[in-house]
Order: structure tokens, then C-alpha cells, then sequence
């Protein structure tokens, strides 16, 4: 079993590397790069994008080949490609992401400062998620085919056939002090006099934020795992176990949380380390539509602004999460389920 | 190969690599089947008896070489000679190509008749799959043999446009039977062809076989774990332990001389239904039938075996002629 | 003869199956007032018909003896045992109308929540499939425990103890380690022996046993068999009612047989009569489409037709459509089951003028 795992560490080293090769060949191939992107700017007459129009036709040739040469050095255009990657990878191995252009700020302090926001909202969604889609499946499961289990599939196959985005703009619409209701903040993390608040100010701020962002976090997960949660449930209690359960003169309460419910939660818990990697990585269009600051609209914006160093940067920290969820889930299916014995 | 003989087995082997380690490497291999010759003699039934894991199964399913497809890297040792019209040929030696060629000659019948018939497709389609690869028939042709082989197993010809589900257990099994005589085959393989059916369907479908063996001329492989079912319809037994043979021989003789202690054991485990023989003397072996992959060295049933010596670690008995035409694979008993 | 343990009278348990075209001529159909008045009172059978898996079944289990109900699938075999622990899926299963009187107490008046008190304490079972009949994430010791505290107020280390015990009793070797083991650390010989400690820790009156050796090996089956009938012999007044397909387990194994067909009981008999002298033609036929290795027989007499589904048995005799006997009186009316000899119960129209 330990071998087991330790060839699976080992098998990251080599989906690694393809995974990053592949996407910084993409992204340095693409047109578009950071360097056409600057020389842009400056045929447009400058950073600060007012341009007399007319001026811009045939000033290509106002930047001199040298200044091309220097601005290919600096973004390290200036080697050939393979290099760039080796030399990508031998900083990495040193922990250097290196520097983003966007910020001019290393590309981990970058990425760091927006981590919590989107563990708060990722980690709140996940176990909200969790806490109400299990029991509403094993309710679900024993009352199969009522009223109550007709209209909560009705409910959550509507949430789940809505994208999280457009719920999260639509409740915006309604909730965010339009035409409609003033219920809740239009977005962001917390409001802007958050720091002279009071404690409970405090707390009630944030939840007050928390609210339409995590809903429609959720939205979309609730019809996986509740139905999840249901389909097994009732398999299991189709099991042959279970009718020994019932012989053995058990309660119904006792046949399916001490035995239908610890078989239905294997296929379960094996997302649990998927989970990890999405709990992260947020969600580029919710953070979008609520305005939050975390790791979902960095990435977007970074691509969109080609911040290369930042969008590798989160690559490599998405790849590792989720190559490393995976194994996390092999090992929770090996303590839930003794029968597993990965060889 | 002799004449009499449609199909010789020699020193077959079937071994399924363990892999384990960091580098997947192979540490150990389960001997399914381990060193196992035998002949078929033309129109006549061999029966294969043994319990669950004694790697019955797996020489049909080695014979007819479709083993690779559940398990790509089994490996199969040994000779299997097959006499066609024209001429001898060692089937383990075929590509999957030139076995191909080779499989209307040779067909299997399956246990379980609710999962080995593919439910998408109507009988008639099912039956006459066979012939569009084995045959140059044309469609009329194929419907009118389809119509033929349905009346021959017991059915009706106008039941081939209906599906798998529609059928009962048993013309389920009439439907495989009918399927794998498409192609008018020689040599058939039945795997424990009536064990999922119901004691008064299998009669039929016991008879069912008979017949067509008879007016067929096949020669029959028939493999079971119900030793009175293989004593009524084979010819010869040849009872099989952890992948060894223990006892080949005439089947009545077998049934009521058995000469290997497990042979013994295992007649004697049989629930007659006739009261007055409730307390016959019964040898209950003790312990479970260990698995291939921590068999015992020496003799496979010396855990087990009530007259067991500590010789017996020491090599594997070979099959040895006790009376004419019966042998047992033990040194320490005689018919 | 011992007393009566468990008396079933007129037991019917009936699946209800969707089918809109019969059930629009159903209601001139039914005459059982018990299934009239379910009909009026369960919104859930709209659109359904019922299928007949057990249909007036009425047999008595002595103190002491071990009953066999034989027959093929479908026959309503393994029906009735579970009606008898009120075990039956519902839905689609329902136990229409009958009594299950138990040391003096109907089974199907009491509470659900009463019949659990005799489940596993006073009536214990023990199943086919010794490969899924255990919970597989739970620990074998947990699960024998869990039979025993769920019914007795005694400290964990007694039932521990007590499991022990019972594994011993069953023959496992090294039962104190062994109880920490799962269910797949076992062999399905050794799971049955486990399902058979558990099924008897609490020492039941009756012990229901489905098909409990169809999935093993001879010579398992074997040593299962001749355990279960050792541990009974030790506890002189329980009774087994073991069901099965296997006549030879029968004569091995019985006291006396039931023998079932159609939902219906078509005889009942002392084992050795039974087997000796057959009356009932299905039996009759059954027990001749066995091989018998001590007679050269070219052909198996094996009974003619399929084993009809159980929505669509025939009219009036369950068996006609299969009987090489049958006659007109055979497709009018349902013959009663009668005793023709002391101890002894046909339902066949031949015999109804020996009585």
C-alpha cells in the first residue's frame, strides 16, 4: 500500500512537467504575448492611451530596433523557447515564480495576498454544501418517490441547470439595491469602512458579503452531491447487508445511519480530495460578478492582461493541488472502505 | 495426433502474473492451471468436475483462446492440437487473426444465460451473428439457417425478431446453444452450462444437449461443479484440484469407485436425495479450498487430504494408471 | 409430535406490479374482500396489479424438527420465510391477509416496533449470499455484538465475549483476532459460519435458513449443513425452516418437506415418504428430472414447458399447463390441499377420492 502511494507521488514529477510545458508552449506561441502588447501601447502614443487619431498609422517605425531588442530581453523573449522553459523550471525548483508584470510584485506575494478570499468563500461553499446535500440526500433516499423528494430534485436540477453566475447576477439584480430590494451589499469582500466597525459590526458585515456569493458557489454542486448522496443511499439499501441488518431486529434509524449511510459515504468521501483543488482555485465569473478579489478573477485578469509569470504561477499551484487531491482521494477511499487495497 | 482424438491438450499452463512494488514488477504468478493434459476423443464427453477456483473454467476458456481479452498479460504454456479438415493445428500458436479462422470450429456455450447474451440485439441478429464471419451465406440463407437452428434447440422460428429479456432462463440457454451451433462446429465448450437454471429446466437443456451432440456428431467439453449432472452426461470425468488434474478415468467408474482421496471426499459431499442414505459415511474435509495464489507446494490437496504425508510437499503426484483407462494423480492409493 | 412453534394460516403476500391494461379488469376479478379493501385504502396500488408470490399458505413448524420448503424460483419459497419475519419489501410487497401465530402471538397484528423485538432474539435468519450478507465496512466482532446488544442490556465486554464464543462454537480458529477482521478477510465458507454465529447468538426458537449453502462449494456446503445441524441438536426445541431448490440438501437435512409451486403449497410430507413414494405430479417430476448415477438412463425425464411468470399463472390448477396428468377438472377448478395419509397433504385433483 505504502509503495502504492509513493509510486503515485512519484507519477506527479512527469504530469507535471507535461501539464506546464504544455500550457507555456500555448502561451508563448499565441500572438498576443506581453511584447506586442507593450509596443502596442507605445504605438498607441503612450501609456496613457489618449492618442490623436491619425498619428498611429506608420509609427511602427518610431520604435527602434533596439528598444524592440531590449523589451524582448526583458520579458526574456530574446532566447529560444526551450531555454525559456528550463530557465522557467530552474526557478521554480528555487520557489521563484518570478516577477509579475501587471504588478511588479513577485508573483507569490501576488498570488498569496489573494488566497484567503477565496479559501473564505470556497471553504464556507464546500461545507455548507456538504452539510445540507447529505442529509438532504439520505432524506431524499428514504422517502423516495414522495412529494418532498419530488420537489427538492425539481429545485436542485433547477439550480444546477442555471450557470452560478448568472444566479449570482440575477440575485444581484433583485437583492442588490436596484429597481427591486435593498437586501444585500452589490459585492465585494467587505465594506469599506469594514475597519472602523464595531466586532459584531464586523461579523455582520462579512456575512452580510458572504451571503449571494457562497449561494451561488453552491448552486451548481447541490444537484451533484444530493443526488449522489440519494442514488447510493438507495443502492445500498437494496444491499443484501442490510436485510441482515433489519433480521438482526435493528431499528430503521440504526439500518441506515450505522450501515447504509457508512457504505453510501465512500463513492462520497473519494471527492473530498478533488474537492481541495476547487475549493482554491474560486471561481472566475461569481468573483467577477460580485467584484471579490480572490484567485478566480486574478487568474482572468492575468490572462487577459497576458501576465504570464502570474498565470503560470497559478498553474503550477492549481496542478500540484489537484494532482496531490487526487492521491488525497485514494487514500480517504482506503480508510473508508476496507476492502481497498491498492497494490 | 491419434486418430481418435479431435482435440489433444498437452502440459497446458495458465499463469496470471501478480505485479507489485514501486516499479510494478512481477513478484509472484497464480497458477490457474498447472501442467494439464488431456484428449477428446471424437463425439464423446469429457466432463471437467471441480469446486469454485480449481481453474476448470479457465481451460476453456484457454482452449478457445479467449482469455487474453479479459487479462491481456496471462501467459498460456502448453500445446492444444486441434484436428480440422485440413489438418492438425496448434491452436495456442494462432495469432488472434488466424484463430479467428478457426473459431467456427470451435464454440462455447456460457453459464449465465441472462448476461452472455447481448440485449441490445434480437435473437435472430444473435444467432446469425456467427455466420457472417464464418460463412459466405447470403442474408436469405443466414435467415433461413437462423429459422432452422431455432426449431433444432426447441423454439420457434418466429421468436427471432423478439429480444434476450423476453425469454426465460432456460430458452435463454436454447437461444446460446442455438448460437453456438451456427457454425457447425466440431468441438463444443459448455461452461457449467445448467447451473444457473432450475432443477426442472435443466433436464430439458441436459437432454436438449444430448440430442444435438448426437445428431451433430460434436465432441463435448463439459465443464461443472455438479457431479451427478457431469456423471449422467459425460463419458469420461477428469476431476480437477487447485489446477491439477487428481482423476481422470470412466465416468461411471468414477462416480462409484472414485480412487483419490479428494475425489472421495468431494462424491461424498454430494446431498443425495434418497433419505436412506442419510447416514452414509461422509468424509467432511476440514478447512476451505486455499487459494491459487498460496497453493501448497508438492500436492495441491495435501492441507486437506486425510491421508496426507509429509512427502507430499515434496513434488507434484502425476497422474498414474491405476486400473485400464483411470488414473489418479496419488502414489499412496489403488483402485 | 413436538408443539406447535409458529402456525401460518392462510398467509398471502402479494407484489404489486404496474400494469394499466389488467388493472382496468381487475376489480370484477377480485373476490379476496382482504384485497378489496387494501385496494380502497392504498392510493399507491392505483394502476397496479397484484402478483401472487404467496397465496393462501397454510403449514405449522413443530418444537424441534427442521422443515424444508422446496421449489424452483418464483415458487414463493423464500416469500413465505420472509413473510414470516415480516421482511418483505413494501413496496412493492405486501402481506395481503393470513396469521403468523408465534408461541401464541400473531406476527402481523403486533407493531413494527414490537416484531423487531423478535427479530434476531426469537427468530433468526441466515441467507444465500454469504459474499454480500455482511455489512462490508464494518467488523465482523461489531456486527456479532450488534445482534446481541441490540436485544440485551449487558456490557460491551460480555457481548464481546459472548461473539467469542459464538465463533468458536461455529468453528473459527483464533476468534479473539478474527474479530477485528472484515468481512472480506474471510472465505465464503468461514462468512457463513459467521452469518450462522450471529444468526444464533441469542439462541432463537427458530431459525430461518434461505438457500444457506446454494452459493458454496460441495464440500463447504457440507460442513455447513452438518454444523447447523449440530448446533441444533443442542438446543432440543428450536426449530430450522430451511429453504431451498436442492432435494438432495432435503433428504439430507429435513424432517419433514413442503413442496411449493406457483405461490401455492402443493404437498406436504415426512422427508422419507416423500422421496419414496411422491404423490403430487410436480413433485413427481421434479424428483425424476434428477440424474440418478445409479440407473444407465439415456434421457432425463424432465417436465415439459417453462416455469410460468408470476403475473401470468394459469387458472384454476398452477401446475396444469406443465402436468403430463392433467384432465378438464384440472383447468375448471383449483384443487384443495387435502390429506390423503396421516401427516400427509396433496393438492391434486388425482387424489381427491382416496380421502
Amino acid at each position: 500500500m505504502t509503495t502504492y502511494f509513493i509510486r503515485r507521488f512519484l507519477l506527479i514529477i512527469p504530469t507535471f512537467l507535461g501539464i506546464t510545458l504544455v500550457t507555456f508552449l500555448i502561451l508563448q506561441i499565441v500572438p498576443g504575448g506581453p511584447l506586442e502588447m507593450e509596443l502596442m501601447k507605445i504605438r498607441m502614443g503612450g501609456s496613457d492611451g489618449v492618442s490623436e487619431s491619425g498619428s498611429t498609422s506608420g509609427s511602427t517605425q518610431n520604435i527602434p530596433q533596439s528598444a524592440i531588442e531590449e523589451l524582448q530581453k526583458f520579458y526574456g523573449f530574446d532566447k529560444p523557447i526551450h531555454e525559456r522553459y528550463i530557465l522557467w523550471l530552474g526557478n521554480l525548483l528555487k520557489l521563484d515564480l518570478g516577477k509579475s508584470y501587471v504588478y511588479s510584485e513577485p508573483v507569490m506575494d501576488v498570488i498569496t495576498s489573494r488566497f484567503p478570499i477565496s479559501i473564505y468563500f470556497g471553504l464556507i461553499g464546500f461545507i455548507l454544501t456538504y452539510i445540507v446535500c447529505i442529509p438532504l440526500g439520505v432524506y431524499k433516499a428514504v422517502k423516495n418517490g414522495s412529494k418532498f423528494d419530488f420537489i427538492t430534485s425539481a429545485l436542485v436540477f433547477a439550480g444546477y441547470a442555471i450557470p452560478g453566475f448568472a444566479f449570482g447576477a440575477l440575485m444581484l439584480v433583485l437583492f442588490g439595491g436596484g429597481s427591486f430590494w435593498d437586501v444585500f451589499p452589490l459585492g465585494g469582500f467587505r465594506s469599506s469602512d469594514y475597519e472602523t466597525l464595531s466586532l459584531s459590526g464586523k461579523i455582520w458585515d462579512q456575512i452580510h458579503h458572504t451571503i449571494l456569493p457562497v449561494a451561488s458557489y453552491m448552486i451548481g454542486s447541490f444537484a451533484t452531491l444530493t443526488i449522489l448522496t440519494k442514488n447510493s443511499v438507495i443502492e445500498n439499501l437494496s444491499q443484501d447487508y442490510i436485510r441482515t441488518a433489519f433480521s438482526k431486529g435493528l431499528t430503521e434509524k440504526r439500518v441506515i445511519f450505522g450501515h447504509a449511510l457508512r457504505n453510501s459515504l465512500i463513492p462520497i468521501s473519494t471527492g473530498l480530495g478533488h474537492a481541495i483543488s476547487l475549493v482554491l482555485a474560486g471561481s472566475i465569473l461569481i468573483e467577477k460578478v460580485f467584484n471579490i478579489n480572490g484567485i478566480g478573477l486574478l487568474s482572468y485578469d492575468s490572462i487577459i492582461q497576458r501576465d504570464y509569470p502570474v498565470v503560470m504561477g497559478i498553474l503550477v499551484i492549481s496542478t500540484l493541488l489537484l494532482l496531490v487531491g487526487n492521491i488525497l482521494s485514494d487514500i480517504l477511499y482506503a480508510i473508508v472502505d476496507p476492502r481497498i487495497r491498492f497494490k | 495426433m491419434n486418430p481418435e482424438n479431435i482435440l489433444e491438450i498437452k502440459d497446458l499452463k495458465v499463469k496470471f502474473p501478480v505485479t507489485g512494488g514501486l516499479f510494478l514488477r512481477k513478484v509472484a504468478e497464480v497458477k490457474a492451471v498447472d501442467g494439464v493434459s488431456f484428449n477428446l476423443k471424437k463425439g464423446e464427453t469429457l466432463g471437467l468436475v471441480g469446486e469454485s477456483g480449481c481453474g476448470k473454467s479457465t481451460i476453456g476458456k484457454a482452449v478457445i483462446n479467449i482469455l487474453k481479452f479479459s487479462s491481456h498479460d496471462v501467459e498460456i504454456d502448453g500445446e492444444i492440437w486441434m484436428k480440422t479438415e485440413t489438418g492438425e493445428i496448434d491452436l495456442n500458436k494462432l495469432s488472434r487473426s488466424e484463430m479467428r479462422k478457426h473459431r467456427g470450429n470451435i464454440q462455447m456455450i456460457f453459464q449465465d444465460p441472462y448476461s452472455s447474451l447481448n440485449a441490445r440485439m434480437s435473437v435472430g441478429q444473435i444467432i446469425e451473428e456467427p455466420l457472417l464471419y464464418h460463412t459466405n451465406m447470403n442474408k436469405k440463407e443466414r435467415e433461413e439457417r437462423v429459422a432452422w437452428l431455432l426449431e433444432k434447440v426447441g423454439l420457434q422460428a418466429e421468436q427471432s425478431k423478439r429480444y434476450p429479456h423476453e425469454f426465460s432462463g432456460g430458452q435463454r440457454q436454447r437461444i446460446g446453444i442455438a448460437r453456438a451451433l451456427s457454425t457447425n462446429p466440431k468441438i463444443i465448450i459448455a461452461d457449467e452450462p445448467v447451473s444457473a437454471l432450475d432443477v426442472s429446466i435443466q433436464a430439458q437443456v441436459i437432454n436438449l444437449l444430448q440430442d444435438l451432440q448426437e445428431e451433430f456428431d460434436l465432441s463435448l467439453l463439459f465443464i461443472a461443479h455438479d457431479l451427478s449432472v457431469v456423471e449422467h452426461i459425460s463419458s469420461r470425468i477428469a476431476v480437477m484440484y487447485l489446477g491439477n488434474f487428481c482423476e481422470v478415468g470412466d465416468g461411471y467408474r468414477i462416480y462409484h469407485h472414485p480412487i483419490h482421496p479428494y475425489s472421495k471426499a468431494l462424491l461424498s459431499a454430494v446431498p443425495l436425495p434418497n433419505p436412506k442414505l442419510k447416514n452414509k459415511e461422509r468424509i467432511i474435509l476440514t478447512g476451505d479450498v486455499p487459494t491459487p495464489m498460496n497453493k501448497p507446494s508438492g500436492c495441491g490437496f495435501r492441507t486437506r487430504c486425510p491421508i496426507a504425508k509429509p512427502e507430499c510437499a515434496d513434488f507434484i503426484p502425476p497422474l498414474e494408471e491405476k486400473e485400464p483407462g483411470h488414473f489418479a494423480a496419488c502414489p499412496y492409493v489403488s483402485a | 409430535m413436538h408443539k406447535k412453534l409458529v402456525e401460518i394460516k392462510n398467509l398471502k403476500t402479494y407484489f404489486f406490479v404496474e400494469d394499466t391494461e389488467k388493472q382496468k379488469s381487475l376489480h370484477q376479478e377480485i373476490s379476496d374482500p382482504a384485497l378489496m379493501d387494501l385496494y380502497k385504502t392504498d392510493k399507491y396500488l392505483k394502476n397496479k396489479v397484484p402478483a401472487k408470490a404467496v397465496d393462501d399458505v397454510s403449514f405449522d413448524i413443530y418444537e424441534g424438527e427442521v422443515l424444508g420448503i422446496v421449489g424452483e424460483s418464483g415458487s414463493g419459497k423464500s416469500v413465505t420465510a420472509y413473510s414470516i419475519t415480516r421482511l418483505i419489501p413494501d413496496p412493492p410487497g405486501k402481506i395481503v391477509s393470513g396469521e403468523i401465530i408465534f408461541k401464541g402471538k400473531d406476527l402481523l397484528k403486533i407493531s413494527f416496533e414490537e416484531m423487531k423485538k423478535y427479530r434476531g432474539n426469537e427468530i433468526s435468519m441466515i441467507f444465500q449470499e454469504p459474499m454480500t450478507s455482511l455489512n462490508p465496512v464494518m467488523k465482523i466482532g461489531d456486527q456479532i455484538m450488534e445482534a446481541i446488544l441490540n436485544h440485551e442490556e449487558i456490557p460491551k465486554e460480555k457481548a464481546e465475549k459472548k461473539a467469542i464464543e459464538m465463533l468458536t462454537l461455529v468453528g473459527i480458529p483464533s476468534p479473539e483476532k478474527r474479530l477485528k477482521d472484515y468481512p472480506h478477510q474471510f472465505s465464503g465458507g468461514m462468512r457463513q459460519r459467521v452469518m450462522i454465529a450471529m444468526a444464533l447468538a441469542l439462541h432463537p426458537s427458530l431459525l430461518i435458513a434461505d438457500e444457506p449453502t446454494t452459493a458454496l462449494d460441495v464440500t463447504i456446503q457440507a460442513q455447513i449443513l452438518e454444523l447447523m445441524l449440530r448446533l441444533k441438536k443442542e438446543r432440543e426445541d428450536s426449530a430450522i425452516l430451511l429453504i431451498t431448490h436442492n432435494l438432495g440438501v432435503v433428504a439430507e437435512t429435513c424432517d419433514r418437506v413442503i413442496v411449493m409451486y406457483g405461490g401455492k403449497i402443493q404437498e406436504i410430507s415426512e422427508v422419507d415418504p416423500l422421496f419414496e413414494k411422491p404423490l403430487h405430479p410436480y413433485t413427481v417430476g421434479l424428483l425424476s428430472s434428477l440424474p440418478n448415477p445409479d440407473l444407465p438412463m439415456e434421457e432425463l425425464k424432465a417436465i415439459p414447458g417453462n416455469i410460468p411468470h408470476i403475473l401470468e399463472l394459469p387458472k384454476a390448477c398452477k401446475f396444469n399447463t406443465r402436468c403430463t396428468k392433467a384432465f378438464d377438472k384440472c383447468f375448471e377448478t383449483e384443487p384443495e390441499l387435502l390429506e390423503v395419509e396421516k401427516n400427509r397433504f396433496v393438492r391434486c385433483h388425482l387424489y381427491e377420492n382416496e380421502k
